[in-house]
């Protein structure tokens, strides 16, 4: 059986199995789907709005410049989605390509290899990309409308994403057959925590030096300066960038040279990928077959290494031994999970890089309802990224036990304190991270003391309420995956989190945020003295949003956890 | 049928399969022996193309599976302890599927299926999606499908683990009336039981290498055990582990 013949089936199968999926969920739930729905709407709509009205003051501010800025970020935009791609395509090509299952019953199929990779590779195209390119739709349309362009042009930006995906799959699938071929399976997960990190790191470090204080014309200046990277025309998003651009000014004939540049160099990439699968491909496979599990830590003192959050729990006076080792179990299984960390390192990264252009702000220091603006932002973005975070590796916590569940169910009030000690354990983690970041950013800004306080105070209530709502919601709303007790498998916390429950989570997250945030941000505004001059009761409102945010955070964290521990109580497992 | 020479596996430092020379005719029923980590699963995937030896080669039907797979695999079924099924299709979708890729016409599919159903008591199943199944229900499923191109070498590992005793007669009383029908049966498993009612020849495999191979009988007299064939494997085995100590010092 050659190619020709085993895709046509492979994509009716994945097409019935899709379709199956999108009926069980229309089945399981309308509220899912309406939520769902509805971020997906306010995420088009808000950033499509978001992105016109920008592109508007772009190009009615800076007389001149602002056609040059709008094009900049073009380029810019296509430069990240261009590595993000390519980071992406990785990630989920080598554990199709490797480490799943569904390889190993192909590869007993009377098909070539290169047909298993060939096959394999689309589907990682398809799923390292859809979402980038969904993400990327509102701000084509917006750059569309600002432009003045017919809806032909929306049609070729799309045809000019396809051989850019193509390309990118099949960079992301070279670089993974050289990974599996020539190292060990540890070392590709290594490898890219290791990337991760140090993306963020440049990133911290590129952006950091950027400081758009002086002129509007020396920061736009820098800003112009310090992306000048993304102009380079050997890069693919440059092409991609500067074929919509092209078609956005009606040349034409530009932007099928930039498009055909890029199919050229797609379906030579993807020649040159499946070309090279023959021989690489089944090598690599049998390679990443034969390494098996490695030894965790074989230090040369012959003691096993202990990661420091698990000494420090081992130590911890007044918590009783079977929350101690309930609390060391998640430590270590979180520390062994290398896969895990490359995302963990994304978020804070991302946290570390806002924190560190605080300071960047400085737009009018002197300005009070400035900084109160930016301080409240400061915490919006530190509370988001923890609702995400909380959410991402809180919240699967409780599903990930899965048909382990029996394990600690069968001890004495297990369940409760299972719960109990994720709740604290993801409480402590998350204030020691959110506090030092936030105090550090007021720091950084010169903040003075009772802000800081006021602003730490806050980030460790909401520490505890969204670890609350993360802990909480995950048992009253646990994602086993399909099928019976027994059949119980899912061990992907990304997929657990895709599920209802997960997406519930998140929305209770953003909406608790929103409460706080308003709560201490409107009486601020209201009662500042810049508005009503100064007042006997501007120290009051400051109380007394901070008693709202406290009651609040209480009845967030407190709500979800007693539900979850009252059903607990009667689980069947 | 398979035959193995001198065929080889490492990982590493450690040797998995050693020099493992094997030859299993067509109509043979050929049981694998072996305690956990002797070696066995490796051998299988081996033997299925799933792994490239270290040296050495393993022929399927006259096809080295690592020169020819193709060819080769055209004449395998191979049933992992865990198959992999699509959750998502339907048991007849699955087969269909499963036909399809081996190049057989749809009408034939769907009258082997019907057999191969009837058989292994699927056909309550054929509405429902694979992810509601139980475990030995999706066993039969895997099993149903592997035998559905009718394979001249099948290749299974742990076919009863999770199969209610009624189940368990039907998938033996099916396997040997193929080994009867001339296909060339490898059978890994630790039920011992198995191996000594259906197996013409028995291999024992410990540290990677056969230590014995051989009718029932054979076996019986190389271990001097005239018991079953569990005082025969414990009585090989044992020899094994206590020659092993000795030769390494």
């Amino acid at each position: 059986m050659n190619a020709i013949d085993f895709f046509p089936l492979f994509l009716k199968a994945n097409l019935r199995m899709t379709q199956r999926r999108i009926s069980q969920l229309r089945q399981q739930s309308m509220l899912m789907m309406a939520v769902i729905l509805l971020f997906v709407t306010g995420y088009w709509v808000g950033a499509y709005c978001l992105v016109h009205w920008g592109l508007g003051v772009l190009v009615h501010e800076f007389a001149g410049l602002g056609v040059l800025l709008v094009d900049r970020m073009l380029y810019l935009f296509f430069a990240f989605l261009f590595l993000m791609l390519i980071f992406s395509n990785m990630i989920i090509g080598y554990s199709s390509l490797y480490e799943s299952q569904e390889t190993q019953w192909m590869l007993t199929l009377p098909v070539r290899h290169s047909d298993v990779f060939s096959w394999k590779l689309a589907e990682t195209m398809v799923l390292a990309s859809w979402a980038f390119v969904f993400l990327a739709t509102p701000l084509m349309f917006a750059y569309g409308m600002a432009r003045q362009v017919g809806g032909l042009f929306y049609l070729k930006v799309f045809l000019l994403l396809l051989p850019f995906m193509i390309l990118t799959a099949s960079l992301g699938a070279l670089a993974v057959l050289l990974i599996a071929r020539y190292f060990q399976r540890r070392a590709f997960k290594w490898g890219l925590c290791a990337m991760a990190m140090i993306g963020v790191l440049l990133a911290v470090a590129h952006f950091h030096t950027i400081h758009p204080e002086g002129t509007q014309e020396a920061a736009l200046g820098q800003l112009l300066r310090s992306s000048h990277l993304t102009l380079k025309p050997v890069l693919p998003s440059y092409w991609v960038a500067s074929g919509v651009i092209a078609w956005g000014e009606k040349s034409e004939g530009r932007g099928a040279f930039f498009f055909l540049v890029l199919l050229s160099n797609a379906l030579m990439g993807m020649l040159v990928c499946v070309g090279i699968s023959g021989r690489m491909f089944y090598s690599g496979w049998s390679r990443t077959q034969s390494q098996g599990g490695f030894p965790l830590s074989a230090p040369r003192s012959g003691r096993p290494v202990v990661p420091l959050l698990h000494r420090l729990v081992d130590r911890l006076p007044g918590i009783d031994p079977i929350t101690r080792a309930l609390a060391i179990k998640d430590i270590r299984t979180f520390c062994r999970d290398i896969s895990q960390w490359s995302q963990f390192a994304i978020f804070f990264g991302l946290l570390a890089l806002h924190v560190v252009n605080m300071r960047n702000f400085a737009y009018d220091w002197n300005n009070e309802f400035w900084a109160a603006f930016v301080s409240f932002l400061n915490l919006g973005a530190t509370s988001m990224t923890l609702a995400t975070l909380t959410t991402r590796f809180v919240y699967p916590q409780f599903s990930l036990e899965g048909k382990r569940l029996w394990l600690v169910g069968m001890a004495p009030d297990g369940l409760r304190r299972m719960l109990l000690e994720k709740f604290w354990l993801s409480s402590a983690v998350s204030v020691a991270i959110t506090l030092s970041l936030t105090l550090g950013s007021s720091w950084l800004r010169g903040e003075p003391p009772w802000m800081a306080l006021l602003l730490g105070a806050t980030v460790v209530l909401m520490s505890f309420a969204l670890s609350g709502i993360a802990v909480g919601t995950g048992a009253l709303f646990p994602n086993f995956g399909s099928g019976s007790t027994a059949n119980r498998r899912d061990d992907n916390p990304a997929k657990i989190v895709s599920g209802f429950g997960g997406t519930f989570c998140f929305v209770l997250s953003l909406a608790y945020i929103l409460l706080v945030i308003g709560g201490e941000a409107l009486p601020f505004y209201f009662y500042l003295p810049w508005v009503n001059g100064a007042n006997d009761t501007y120290g009051w409102a400051v109380v007394g949003s901070w008693v709202f945010t406290a009651t609040i955070s209480l009845v967030a964290a407190a709500v979800p956890m007693s539900l979850a521990l009252k059903r607990v109580e009667s689980l069947e497992f | 049928m398979i035959k193995t020479e001198q065929l080889t596996k490492k990982f590493g430092s450690l040797t998995a399969v050693d020099n493992l020379s094997l030859s299993i005719e067509p109509g043979e029923f050929f049981a694998f022996l072996g305690p956990n980590a002797a070696g066995k699963t490796t051998t299988i995937k081996l033997l299925a193309g799933l792994l490239k030896p270290t040296s050495g080669r393993a022929l399927i039907g006259g096809y080295d599976i690592q020169e020819e797979p193709t060819k080769a695999r055209q004449l395998i079924s191979y049933v992992p302890d865990f198959p992999f099924l699509y959750d998502k299709l339907q048991p007849m979708e699955f087969m269909l599927l499963v036909g399809q890729l081996y190049g057989m016409d749809r009408s034939e599919i769907l009258r082997a299926s019907q057999d191969l159903f009837d058989l292994l008591h699927l056909d309550e199943t054929r509405d429902q999606l694979i992810e509601n199944l139980s475990h030995g229900t999706r066993q039969r499923v895997a099993i149903a499908s592997a035998l559905l191109h009718n394979p001249r070498v099948i290749i299974i590992d742990e076919p009863m683990v999770g199969l209610d005793p009624r189940s368990a007669r039907v998938v033996k009383d099916l396997l040997k009336s193929r080994a009867r029908q001339g296909v060339a049966v490898f059978l890994s498993t630790h039920i011992l039981e198995v191996a000594e009612e259906l197996a013409d020849r028995i291999g024992i495999l410990n540290r990677g290498r056969l230590i014995a191979v051989g009718t029932m009988s054979e076996l019986r007299e190389a271990s001097g055990e005239m018991g079953a064939l569990e005082d025969t494997f414990l009585a090989l085995t044992r020899e094994e582990e206590e020659a092993e100590p000795a030769e390494s010092t």
